[in-house]
């Protein structure tokens, strides 16, 4: 089974404030990594692999850093990976973004199942892997637990979602798109041989000039969304560090506990 | 009784243990000025090995280290967990003859002094205490029990917590903006809260901050930066069976760290003509983690390869990358400078933890009494500036 696997790189630090002006995100960091719930699907993908043969690509849509990324994909065990990367794609929306990512996999190759993280950690949307199913017209599922694949069923997949409180057993015709929830498995860990290995895996860049996509369809130009507002939301929480020997921080915490009591 | 006033600036390991030992005189009157948090910069990524054996394996400073282990083991046994003590033992293996005279010799030292060590060259008994190990091509190990790893982030605000006590000050979050002087003796400092401080003497303990603090009174404090770059390895099968020591050899240093292994290249393997090594960076852009370059992990790949097989396929759960500040002999800068008032207690190295209690004892001394000790003459600035 071929399998495309969509990340993103996000900034390491939580540490992000909004831009009064422009309502954009200001991140404290520049320093990436792969998105959360991205880790849950590439270790999907992998299982996938093992089991059934063929490859696993990763893509990312992202600036020239973002190999870090990818190269840190590909030390978990993907194949091989493609950085979509121009200055045109730079300010898209959702829309946008899964236009030219939808593209760049067409342009790579062909795939039985595309995977992602359910929600990305900076923007949360979770819309860009749904909408990448629809440029690419196959059916998806989106925010998954598991997918399986029987041989006794080669052009299917089994998902199991949650949902209400239920749990649904869904088939999806291949190929599909599934997006994968945040700590639906364990992913694994890179080791200094991987990591090493993963320095000499093929690695395509894609911009635009390979892409050939119309420039008024992508990026800033091509984004329908218009934020107008952003803000940071208040807080009244307050926290009390408690220090002391564990009698002095026993009966302090018992104390709390009588007076907290009750209260909303 | 007149009070000498000393400005600190850093409150790592060893402004804050500076803080203490001169807040044990009557007459000090001691500010430390932080601009983030106790023990939290490069202290917090120290290794912390506080073993017996003298990390340079030549044994120099060996009551250095001993003064530094015994200070920590008393503030342990004065209150359970305020020096992080993590008891696993210290293996040094012996690669060659050298290494194996030197480490002979730290194994009488530790026995001298009245603790546990034995020289081992059998290679099973070897297996027994680290059974990762590859036990080719080495000679021995010697192996020292009641020493390991010490918390260097936990002791430095164990000693802030003590310094208080005796009267002294910690100002965190407090950022020195000027050290002022009047001709060319230094008078006191300013700080970002936009307040003036006299003070008859600053010292700096900003190690890796140190070439940016000393500007601030035209003093070229000669430290290079190191490249300390750490990986947190989670072992094949995810929990050792057995108690991972803290394991030397002359390349690199590893040490238990929860369930995971810590591991680094060791300071002595740095070359101060290497630019991958060493030059002058800004600690302030130094990300909290990440931050490693390949050929680290190339380097630690063939190492471990070679030398602890059994631990070589264990996951990288996080890295990071710090600042060893080194003079271009590898030992620190103690006392007084060309600059009346100003003294520096900088430049250790990979060994904050491990000297700032003899070192800061000594300081103290000279600060307060004027006296020098030979600890102090073998680190003074004047050194370096031959």
């Amino acid at each position: 089974m071929n399998i495309a696997v969509l990340i993103k790189q996000v900034p390491v630090s939580n540490d992000v404030s909004v831009d009064p002006e422009t309502h954009a995100l200001v991140r404290a960091s520049s320093e990436g990594m792969i998105n959360p719930s991205d880790l849950n699907a590439i270790e999907a993908a992998l299982v996938l692999k093992e089991q059934t043969g063929g490859k696993v690509v990763v893509f990312t849509m992202g600036p020239p850093d973002a190999e870090k990324s990818l190269r840190d994909a590909m030390a978990l065990g993907c194949d091989e990976s493609c950085l979509i990367t121009d200055r045109v794609f730079g300010g898209a929306d959702t829309i946008a973004t899964a236009k030219v990512l939808a593209e760049g996999i067409k342009k790579y190759g062909t795939f039985d199942l595309i995977m992602g993280g359910a929600l990305s950690a900076d923007g949360a949307t979770g819309q860009v892997g749904a909408m990448v199913a629809e440029y690419l017209d196959i059916p998806h599922v989106t925010e998954i637990q598991a997918v399986s694949y029987d041989e006794s069923e080669p052009d299917k997949v089994t998902i199991l979602k949650k949902f209400q409180g239920l749990d649904l057993t869904i088939k999806a015709a291949l190929p599909a798109l599934v997006s994968v929830n945040f700590g639906a498995n364990e992913p694994r860990l890179a080791t200094l041989r991987t990591k090493r290995a993963a320095k000499s895996k093929p690695l395509a860049t894609y911009t635009n000039a390979e892409m050939g996509m119309d420039p008024e369809e992508i990026g800033l130009k091509g984004s329908p969304t218009i934020v107008t507002d952003s803000f940071e939301p208040e807080s009244d929480r307050k926290a009390e560090f408690l220090t002391g020997t564990p009698k002095e921080l026993a009966e302090k915490l018992k104390e709390l506990i009588e007076t907290e009591k009750g209260k909303e | 009784m007149e009070k000498k006033k000393i400005g600190i600036i850093g409150g790592g390991i060893s402004g804050a243990c500076l803080g203490y030992h001169l807040s044990l005189y009557d007459n000090a009157e001691v500010i430390v000025f932080e601009k983030d948090t106790i023990g939290g910069a490069s202290t917090a990524k120290s290794a912390g090995t506080v073993c017996l054996f003298d990390d340079s394996l030549r044994n120099r400073y060996w009551d250095v280290r001993l003064y530094g282990f015994e200070s920590y083991l008393k503030m342990e046994a004065e209150e359970k967990g305020s020096a992080g003590f993590d008891k696993t033992g210290t293996l040094v293996v012996a690669t060659n003859e050298q290494v194996e005279a030197t480490i002979k010799t730290g194994i009488a030292l530790a026995k001298a002094a009245g603790y546990n060590g034995e020289y081992i060259t059998d290679k099973d008994r070897i297996k027994e205490i680290l059974p990762d190990i590859s036990t080719e091509n080495i000679l021995g190990a010697g192996y020292t029990q009641d020493d390991g790893y010490f918390d260097g982030t936990m002791i430095s605000n164990t000693y802030a917590k003590k310094m208080q006590k005796n009267g002294g000050t910690i100002k965190t979050g407090v950022k020195v903006t000027e050290v002022i002087k009047e001709g060319d003796k230094v008078t006191g400092l300013k700080t970002d809260e936009g307040i003036t401080y006299d003070f008859d003497v600053v010292v700096d303990c900003t190690g890796p901050w140190s070439k940016f603090t000393g500007d601030m009174v035209g003093l070229d404090v000669p430290i290079w930066h190191t490249k300390a770059e750490a990986f947190f390895l989670c072992p094949p099968g995810k929990k050792l069976s057995y108690t991972f020591p803290v394991l030397k050899y002359p390349e690199f240093y590893a040490l238990r760290a929860g369930d995971n292994i810590f591991i680094c290249k060791s300071h002595l393997s740095m070359d101060l003509n290497n630019p991958m090594h060493a030059g002058q960076w800004d600690p302030d852009k130094l990300p909290a983690t990440g931050g490693t370059d390949d050929y680290f992990i190339d380097f630690l790949l063939d190492q471990l390869e070679a030398k602890v097989p059994g631990i070589v396929d264990s996951g990288l759960v996080s890295s990071w990358l710090s600042y060893r500040a080194e003079p271009k002999d590898f030992l620190p800068i103690l006392g007084e400078t060309p600059v009346e008032g100003y003294y520096l207690a900088t430049g250790y190295g990979g060994n904050g933890v491990i000297e700032a209690p003899a070192s800061s004892r000594d300081l103290a001394k000279l600060i307060m009494r004027g006296e020098s000790t030979p600890l102090l003459e073998d680190w003074a600035f004047k050194r370096l500036m031959k």
